[in-house]
């Protein structure tokens, strides 16, 4: 349903009074004097530009003056601003910055800008026209690059279900997370352009992937949502690009892989130092976002274990063994980030390890 | 004059060239990481900050560094040699290809947020590797 504002402002008798008197000349200029606060922005390094860190650089409008709940305000002001009387609460839900938190939000959003790249110009599409693919090769890799443009379509539902949620002193983290949708989209639009290009098709959808990005969209908080996809998922989509790398004969699925891995990298920081803050300040969360990423395994198991991904990952690399190797060095590189995380040694209690096991008998 | 690999002077060189075709590196984005290249027993750190390469130096510090990408000095050479012969390292010989398994070049790392630097930056890593295509390299 529509909001409706608190008064008819187009029969507000005083406010077009006030109109009035300012048209004739008598400006009053009360929001002049009410700067509370001057800093000096510049920016530290030139070739950097002026950069979100730099104009943090003031404990006023940085961010070490958010305290742990913001109860000051829920409306749009921007963190700093002058909040006058009356101003409405746009109904923010995500108030406690340990819920959100990353220092390295910031060097990472501007990252995402700086490292930017266009599918449609920038991949060397012409060069896919000199691969020399068998016919199974290429409907394997057109295969791969299907999940691979579900888990960028749903890596921008993500955020989207939790930023416009979020109190607006997380500003940059607000912004990170708009730029997570964007770079989610990216991912999404160049593997539907590899998977159709030339005499191209799209490949069978996975029921265990959807169960999978299921599991991480509908998250209870936004910290297991952020963990389910920052550290655990986008784990696997950095091996998965690696190996999409690895697996290249051509310069365009080059290109491609290590974009992939590059901007799926950008993700696990945020999600590593997010997670990190979140459970240094509230150790309590520990249990409760490992609970979460027992179910987020389990869902990964069954990804992992699909004939969607595992069969076409076989047949570009020729064998099971290789593919078992992969897995199994994925794995290791994501508990380590676990560890990084505060999460303490996940193996115990994922059933990732087993998986891998079978795999090797 | 060639310029001998390994060595101290190669890996200047190939700094030198990453500033000649600055326009290329700040096309590839920011770029803040200071890595390792063993070759065999010489450990040579490279840093880059912003889209520079600052920094070419050997050092005894593998602790100081993001992460270390460790080879025989063999398998440096047929790298070099795929950069020389095909102007940029072939599919089998990119730093994501030789490290994928961890059985032929290893990257080495105690942080696992300074591992990922490396996978961050590696459009930019691979392509400071890449210059070598214009030097006149004695791989021995």
């Amino acid at each position: 349903m529509s909001y409706i504002g608190p008064k008819d402002f187009s029969e507000d008798t005083n406010l077009i009074a006030e109109v009035m008197r300012v048209m004739s000349g008598d400006l009053n200029l009360e929001w002049m004097k009410d700067c509370p606060h001057a800093m000096t922005a510049r920016p530290s390094q030139a070739r950097r530009g002026l950069t979100l860190d730099d104009i943090n650089d003031d404990p006023y409008y940085g961010p070490s003056a958010i305290p742990e709940i913001i109860r000051r305000h829920f409306s749009m002001t921007p963190r700093g601003g002058v909040l006058p009387e009356g101003l409405p609460s746009l109904g923010y839900r995500l108030n406690r910055k340990s819920d959100v938190w990353a220092d390295s939000a910031t060097v990472l959003f501007e990252e995402s800008k700086s490292r930017r790249w266009a599918p449609a110009r920038s991949v060397p599409w012409d060069a896919l026209d000199e691969a020399s693919l068998s016919s199974e090769e290429d409907v394997a890799i057109r295969q791969l690059c299907t999940g691979l443009t579900s888990i960028g379509l749903v890596s921008t539902d993500v955020p989207s279900r939790w930023v416009w949620l979020m109190n607006q002193d997380f500003h940059e983290i607000k912004y990170w997370m708009c730029a997570q949708m964007f770079d989610a989209t990216r991912l999404a639009e160049a593997f539907r352009k590899r998977a159709l290009y030339g005499q191209g098709a799209l490949g069978c959808d996975s029921r265990e992937l959807g169960e999978l990005l299921k599991i991480i969209m509908e998250s209870d908080t936004y910290p297991l949502a952020s963990a389910a996809l920052n550290l655990t998922l986008f784990s696997f989509v950095q091996s998965l690009g690696r190996r999409f790398e690895f697996s290249s004969t051509n310069a365009a699925d080059t290109y491609l892989g290590t974009r992939l891995v590059q901007d799926a990298s950008r993700f696990i920081a945020y999600g590593v130092d997010h997670i990190r803050q979140l459970v240094g300040t509230r150790p309590s969360q520990v249990e409760i976002v490992n609970d979460h990423l027992d179910l987020v395994e389990n869902g990964l198991v069954g990804y992992l274990g699909s004939r969607e991904l595992i069969e076409p990952l076989i047949v570009l690399s020729g064998g099971v063994e290789s593919v078992a190797a992969f897995y199994r060095r994925a794995a290791e590189q994501y508990f380590e980030r676990c560890i990084a995380a505060g999460l303490g040694e996940r193996q115990d209690r994922s059933p990732l390890p087993a998986f891998l096991k079978l795999l090797d008998s | 004059m060639s310029i001998r690999f390994p060595s101290l002077e190669f890996f200047r060189a190939l700094q030198q060239r990453a500033k000649d075709d600055a326009d290329v590196f700040e096309k590839l984005g920011v770029c803040d990481t200071t890595f390792g290249i063993r070759v065999g027993d010489d450990l040579y750190r490279i840093a880059f900050e912003v889209y520079e390469c600052t920094e070419v130096d050997e050092t005894n510090d593998p602790a100081s560094l993001d992460f270390v990408l460790t080879a025989p000095v063999q398998l440096w050479k047929e790298m070099f040699a795929s950069v020389l012969a095909n102007g940029g390292a072939d599919a089998a010989h990119t730093i994501n290809t030789l490290t994928h398994v961890g059985d032929v070049m290893k990257v080495e790392y105690e942080d696992p947020e300074g591992h990922d630097r490396l996978y961050r930056f590696m459009a930019t890593i691979q392509e400071f590797l890449d210059e070598a295509q214009h030097l006149d390299v004695e791989l021995g």
